[in-house]
């Protein structure tokens, strides 16, 4: 393959090939079923390609698709991809594939829509990711919306149409207010150039005018369009609400996208755009971010410790997963932002599988409250060997990924503000006991439930799901360095140090 | 007269003449009904084969026509909607028993009516335009199921109304052809020019009153309350071509009007007035359109709304936002034929109430128009990649570029709030269950390829937007010299 499709193969195959199974006969669930993980495992090939030729020292994107879209209003379909989108492009190509295994038995209706809108929503991800022109990287970041409000509104739990509607108007109330900056943005391109263009590269050079205040400062403003779009997606507390509801009324699959890639979007949003386009604004803005970061820690945490369904919990958990990556992006160091980006990967690996996991028992039970389980250490030891090694990278065991960049991250960010990273280290603490509490509920207390005495174990399918992100955990955890040095250069780059 | 203003008007002859024809053959010759639709559809290829390979000479007819590339581009989507809705129409005739061979004369005409009135360089052959050809046609076409209560109630109400904005644009311009003593719209504004339009009340009147019978065609704020009843009274075909062909060659003339007024002069006058409107009609359309459980009345609100943000596009008035407004309205045009289409389809029957509840579960079912409709959805949302976005984006951009940011702002505030009752229809397909029941009646393959061809639009000038984009920006360029 030239290099010069490269980055278009990743992004469009699994459109594509979904495209092309809207055309085959509903019955034919097998096939649907067999094309979909091929196509979601050629995509992943086509992401290690792209990493086999990727340079590390060279910041800039590399591999870089540039063909003319709409010329006259400077829109290029703009495709490149530097360290950042790297780690993100094989995060979301690993996972691809584990949410078709995982589904493969749970999702038994309507197969066709289902893998056809993940492969749509996978297209999307990977767009957003490796898009260099802000007109297509909203086109993508648009492209999302629907297979997912699908995915939770016809395979979802009870809630399901108040959880989907809920995601579809909280997405675009923030992005809506994006499209408008990024026009905005374009056209403050053109009064200092002349040029019309949309591409991200010559966005960096357009100098927004700072202005006085808030309303008055077209930056300012800018950077709340774009930090709104994002915080929404990540989330950020306060705008998490929708959060919890999406993740537990999700299928399993759809929680494991949701969780492992839509929202480090967000957080990639944020570390792309927000920050190198705005940068006094971001300066200005970064206070409040600490303290909603540190807010929705230690929020997160409490509200997961009082939860009584395990999936709720994780959900809740991904806040105060998510507020740690805030911190260290408005940290602003680089150990404190290579360590977010490391907490990206490590937040899609340990909550993928965690939910991956709640989805295994809810598909022998059809429950998922805590209280319906205990002692499925003697029933199930695979499951609990699996569940328990998901738990410990989750709250940062050494040895494990969560650890390297939890603690990236909080060290990063303590010569510059050491009150924030002593509350947000509670959070860690709060981890280990909202998490370890759950397993000893779950795995540890007496097996009081006659149901739960004869639940088969693990099949070979669901260890086969969670085998690849075992995998990842412990190689990050032991050897952060081979995933921290295809960022640093890029890392270095944005945030300008 | 020379032959060359004939060759210009060549298309508008052939429509006129077949139209005539399928009148009397309807009298003369009943037996060839059956194949009405298939004639009048093909004029219409015809119309639009001679438009594009004919000459675009500019002013004809002393002036009273323009035949310049921005006439070819309405014209072109006018014919098309005519096609479309030549195609769906006669299953929906033969199904309702309303196989009258005048049907399709009358469209030809009321094509016709469109085509003129874009193409009109004088006050006088705006209202000729309007008035005899468009409108007269539509209200027989609204009244089309004879007895029908709501189908002749929708007739009535927009003959009424219709005559009373009709009266209001007479008005209108009898006023400023007495302040300026001509018809021609580049000597008005000439005259307009010359004097300050605020000593001048005569020309202010004029332009109010003419702004207000345009107004009520567009069915905009506060002049939209017909809109409602008529599509939903209409039947689906007529509502679909009435939804999309005299708006579209509404909103054209109005451009030509504005473009020829220099809107520099008038933008302190015009701006904040034409953006009250626009806004208006944004947020009652979308807000009202929430409320609504017929589908063809929730399309009337959004249709108000779709008219406002088209008219974003000439407030920011320039190249901009000329080739906004060109490419929202062919945008306009595949998604609303492509919704009327469907929704037609799926009713259980015409003379009841388009319930959204009509559409519980047919995704399931019915999964190729359903898709259709789900994809108009979305791209009347304006989420891309649909053709839908691309227009939105573009009418939001030429407000951005004019400096006016925060029509902008209000423009996607408002596309926020239509999301809700878009998606709605969605939900009603895909996460309702089923009733058990039959459905009423399938639908044949016309409706079909309709459903296909919008659906392929919708999607195909999404992605690849360029194509369109650039046939909008040539019309521009040939308005804004």
């Amino acid at each position: 393959m030239p290099t010069d499709f490269l980055l278009s193969a990743i992004v469009l195959t699994p459109g594509v090939v979904g495209l092309f199974l809207l055309a085959t006969p509903r019955e034919a669930a097998r096939l649907q079923r067999w094309v979909s993980l091929l196509a979601s495992l050629l995509t992943l090939a086509f992401a290690a390609v792209a990493w086999s030729r990727f340079d590390p020292a060279n910041a800039s994107f590399q591999l870089v698709e540039a063909r003319t879209w709409l010329p006259s209003v400077g829109i290029g379909y703009r495709l490149g991809m530097d360290g950042i989108s790297l780690v993100l492009v094989l995060l979301t190509a690993l996972l691809q594939p584990i949410v078709f295994i995982s589904s493969w038995r749970s999702i038994h209706d309507k197969v066709k829509g289902y893998v056809v809108a993940m492969l749509l929503l996978e297209t999307g991800v990977l767009g957003a990711f490796l898009a260099t022109d802000l007109f297509l990287f909203y086109v993508f970041w648009e492209l999302m919306l629907v297979p997912m409000y699908f995915i939770i509104g016809v395979w979802g739990g009870e809630r399901r149409i108040y959880a989907a509607v809920k995601f579809v108007l909280f997405t675009l109330a923030g992005s809506l207010l994006m499209l408008v900056a990024i026009i905005y943005l374009s056209f403050v391109f053109h009064s200092q150039t002349g040029t019309w263009s949309f591409a991200y590269e010559d966005m960096l050079r357009a100098a927004v005018p700072m202005g006085q205040g808030f309303w008055h400062s077209p930056q300012m403003l800018l950077f709340a369009a774009f930090a709104l779009a994002f915080a929404i997606k990540v989330p950020i507390f306060p705008l998490h609400t929708w959060l919890p509801d999406a993740h537990t009324e999700a299928p399993t699959g759809g929680s494991i996208i949701l969780a492992g890639v839509l929202l480090k979007l967000g957080t990639y949003g944020l570390l792309r755009f927000n920050r190198p386009l705005f940068p006094e604004a971001w300066h200005r803005a970064t206070p409040l971010f600490l303290i909603l970061a540190v807010i929705g820690i230690v929020y997160g945490a409490l509200v997961a410790w009082a939860q009584k369904d395990m999936k709720k919990l994780v959900a809740y958990s991904s806040v105060t997963h998510m507020g740690f990556i805030v911190l260290g992006l408005f940290a602003g160091t680089l150990t404190s932002t290579q360590g977010a980006l490391l907490q990206m990967v490590n937040h899609g690996l340990s909550t993928g599988a965690l939910f991956l996991l709640v989805g295994v028992v809810y598909d022998r039970r059809h429950t998922r409250m805590i209280e319906d389980f205990g002692g499925l250490a003697a029933v199930m030891p695979l499951y609990t060997g699996a569940f328990l090694i998901a738990t410990l990278s989750s709250i940062g065991l050494p040895g494990l990924n969560g650890f390297v960049g939890e603690f990236l991250i909080l060290t990063g960010a303590f010569p510059r503000h050491p009150a924030v990273v002593a509350v947000a280290a509670t959070g860690v603490v709060l981890g280990a006991v909202y998490m370890l509490s759950l397993v000893r509920r779950v795995f540890w207390n007496p097996l009081a439930i006659e149901a739960n005495r004869s639940l088969p174990d693990l099949t070979w399918r669901e260890a086969l799901a969670f085998a690849p992100l075992a995998f990842f955990m412990v190689w990050i955890g032991v050897h952060p360095g081979t995933f921290l040095s295809l960022s640093e250069a890029a890392v270095r780059r944005l945030i300008g140090g | 007269m020379n032959p060359s203003d004939l060759a210009a008007i060549a298309p508008e002859l052939l429509l006129v003449v077949m139209g005539a024809v399928l009148v009397l053959a309807d009298a003369f010759v009943p037996a060839l009904r059956p194949r009405f639709g298939a004639v009048a559809g093909a004029s219409a290829v015809a119309a639009a084969v001679l438009r594009w390979t004919g000459p675009l000479p500019g002013a004809v007819w002393s002036g009273a026509l323009v035949v310049d590339p921005l006439a070819r581009f309405v014209d072109s989507y006018i014919l098309v909607a005519v096609v479309l809705v030549a195609i769906i129409a006669g299953p929906y005739l033969a199904r309702t028993a309303a196989s009258y061979g005048e049907f399709y004369g009358l469209l030809l005409f009321s094509a016709v009516g469109a085509m003129v009135l874009a193409k009109a360089d004088s006050l006088l052959v705006i209202f000729i335009g309007l008035e005899l050809l468009l409108s007269i046609s539509l209200y027989v076409l609204n009244a089309f199921h004879r007895d029908s209560g709501v189908s002749l109630e929708a007739g009535w109400k927009y003959l009424v109304v219709g005559a009373f904005a009709s009266a209001l644009l007479l008005f209108g311009i009898a006023l400023l052809y007495g302040a300026t003593g001509t018809f021609s719209l580049a000597a008005t504004a000439r005259v307009v020019a010359e004097r300050p339009l605020a000593g001048n009340p005569l020309i202010l009147a004029g332009l109010a009153l003419a702004l207000a019978g345009f107004g009520f065609k567009l069915a905009l704020v506060p002049f939209h309350a017909w809109a409602p009843d008529v599509y939903q009274g209409s039947p689906t075909p007529v509502t679909a071509f009435l939804s999309v062909v005299p708006k579209g060659a509404m909103l054209v003339t109005l451009a030509r009007v504005v473009a020829a007024l220099a809107p520099q002069a008038l933008t302190p006058k015009w701006l904040p007035l034409l953006a009250t409107i626009a806004i208006a009609s944004q947020v009652l359309g979308n807000l009202v359109a929430i409320a609504q459980r017929d589908v063809k009345r929730m399309l009337a609100y959004s249709g108000i709304a779709h008219m406002g943000y088209a008219l974003v596009g000439i407030v920011a008035f320039g190249f901009d936002g000329l080739v906004g407004v060109l490419v929202y309205l062919a945008a306009y045009t595949v998604m609303n034929i492509a919704a009327f289409a469907v929704v037609s389809a799926f009713s259980e029957s015409e003379d009841e109430p388009h319930l959204i509840t009509d559409l519980a579960g047919q995704g399931w079912r019915r999964p190729f128009l359903s898709f259709t409709l789900a994809l108009a959805m979305f791209s009347l949302a304006g989420i891309p990649p649909t053709v839908g976005f691309v227009a939105k984006f573009l009418v939001f951009r030429a407000a951005v570029n004019q400096g006016l940011a925060w029509l902008a702002v209000v423009g996607v505030l408002a596309s926020f709030v239509s999301v809700f009752f878009y998606v709605r229809v969605v939900y009603y397909l895909y996460m309702k269950p089923l009733p058990q029941r039959a459905p009423a009646y399938l639908e044949p393959w016309p409706v079909r390829v309709v459903a296909g061809v919008c659906a392929l639009a919708i999607v195909g000038l999404g992605i690849f937007p360029s194509w369109l984009l650039n046939a909008a920006e040539t019309a521009a360029k040939t308005l804004l010299r």
